[in-house]
């Protein structure tokens, strides 16, 4: 390389004045380190440069220099992003806010997620609450039923019980002849599902003449069932009678008993 | 004096580098009006010529760190900072509205020399240039423009407005002499 030819090119004052392209001053950095003749001759030009513009100095307005103060004093905080905008690498601005978005995105699913599964959650939870909690309504009201039942049949009563010849029927009468309320109540032990259209009807039987003591409903898990109160009998049977019940039995008795 | 300058400017940067505010106030009285002249001749109006000069050594202060003496002397490096300072500046939305500046093409070029701004500093050195290199001098220095922009504008290819800028400036230097 001619380096005086190349000195006198223009190179330097392009490269000092900031008009020349990256790759003009890329290898005019690399030239000035190869050949030191090239470097002197730039620090000779900044160096005239310099001079002449110290001499064409203008007059700065006075408040300019605190003005600049304040803003270095205040800016040890927020040097950081504005080093950026400075260093003009945008891109990487963005890219930071872009996995700062990203980030934020993905914990706002995360979050959305866990709402609405932890929401979800709860009210099953609360459901199975209110099914169990329904559940133990039953089950105390079953076991206070059966409670009241057996306080029933601690009292002395008459029993009666009532048998199809088959044996297929069987239910037992308890009659309370020492209250004053004569209350009669029906364990049904067994009994054949009637047909939808009739029902199974209790009677006390005086003189052979029937007193209609009641229809019996078959309900799970009952102990007794209260039926009609009778002052007097003397014997009880259960008829199939059409559904609603009969004043006086239609069919012979399915079973029958007496005291 | 040479050895001597470069003597101080050594001491200069590295108490700047060291965050030394005496150093930095040295430094602006030394140099802000230098500065203030370039940035002045590329922005014209004071207020904004005020905020360039502001932003310049700001920058200077934060960005000490990243000025390379072995690529140049301290007021290059400032003077870079002063001038891209001022034409961003230039090119900003609120220069633009108040200053009409149309885009450079070739049809519109804006007049080189503008009297009262031009008489001092590179630009009176610009104005003993013929027509042709002021012009050029003007459209890169003063105004940024790339050379291919103002090859666009002013079609010419791309190496002679390259050759041609850098024949003004080895005139412009012969002139500061």
């Amino acid at each position: 390389m001619n380096v005086k030819e190349y000195i006198s090119s223009g190179i330097i004052e392009s490269y000092v004045l900031g008009l020349a392209s990256e790759a003009e001053s890329q290898e005019f950095e690399q030239n000035c380190v190869q050949y030191p003749e090239i470097a002197q001759a730039r620090t000779a030009f900044e160096i005239a440069l310099e001079e002449k513009m110290l001499e064409d100095a203008v007059a700065v307005p006075l408040p300019l220099k605190q003005k600049i103060d304040e803003k270095i004093k205040s800016s040890t905080f927020e040097t950081a992003t504005e080093y950026l905008e400075d260093e003009r690498t945008p891109v990487r601005q963005i890219g930071a806010w872009r996995w700062i978005a990203a980030a934020s995105l993905i914990l706002l699913v995360v979050s959305l997620y866990w709402t609405i599964s932890t929401t979800k959650k709860y009210r099953d939870l609360q459901a199975q609450n209110k099914e169990l909690q329904e559940k133990i309504q039953q089950s105390t009201a079953q076991v206070s039923d059966m409670q009241d039942d057996m306080e029933k049949l601690k009292h002395p009563m008459k029993t009666a019980a009532l048998k199809s010849e088959d044996d297929r029927a069987y239910a037992i009468v308890y009659w309370d002849t020492v209250s004053a309320s004569r209350n009669v109540y029906l364990m049904i032990n067994n009994l054949p599902q009637a047909p939808t259209d009739k029902q199974y009807q209790l009677w006390a039987l005086l003189n052979n003449e029937p007193i209609d003591l009641g229809m019996i409903e078959v309900k799970q898990k009952r102990l007794l069932y209260q039926m009609k109160n009778v002052q007097n009998a003397q014997a009880f049977a259960i008829t199939l009678e059409p559904k609603g019940g009969s004043e006086k039995p239609t069919t012979a008795p399915i079973a029958l008993s007496n005291l | 004096m040479a050895a001597k300058l470069t003597y101080e400017e050594h001491e200069l940067v590295s108490s700047l580098r060291q965050k030394n505010e005496e150093a930095f106030s040295y430094l602006y009285e030394h140099y802000s009006g230098a500065l203030y002249g370039v940035i002045k001749q590329i922005v014209i109006d004071t207020e904004l010529g005020n905020d360039v000069l502001q932003e310049t050594f700001v920058n200077i202060w934060r960005r000490i760190d990243s000025y390379d003496e072995t690529k140049g002397r301290l007021f290059t490096w400032m003077l870079n900072i002063a001038r891209n300072a001022a034409i961003d500046k230039t090119r900003s939305k609120g220069f633009q509205q108040s200053q009409k500046q149309v885009p450079l093409d070739g049809d519109v070029i804006q007049p080189s020399v503008r009297p009262g701004v031009d008489d001092y500093g590179l630009k009176r050195l610009i104005l003993k240039l013929k027509d042709e290199q002021r012009l050029l001098i003007d459209l890169s220095y003063f105004q940024g423009y790339t050379h291919q922009q103002i090859a666009t504008a002013l079609h010419i290819p791309l190496g002679t407005v390259k050759t041609r800028i850098r024949s003004a400036l080895t005139q412009l230097r012969a002139l500061m002499q």
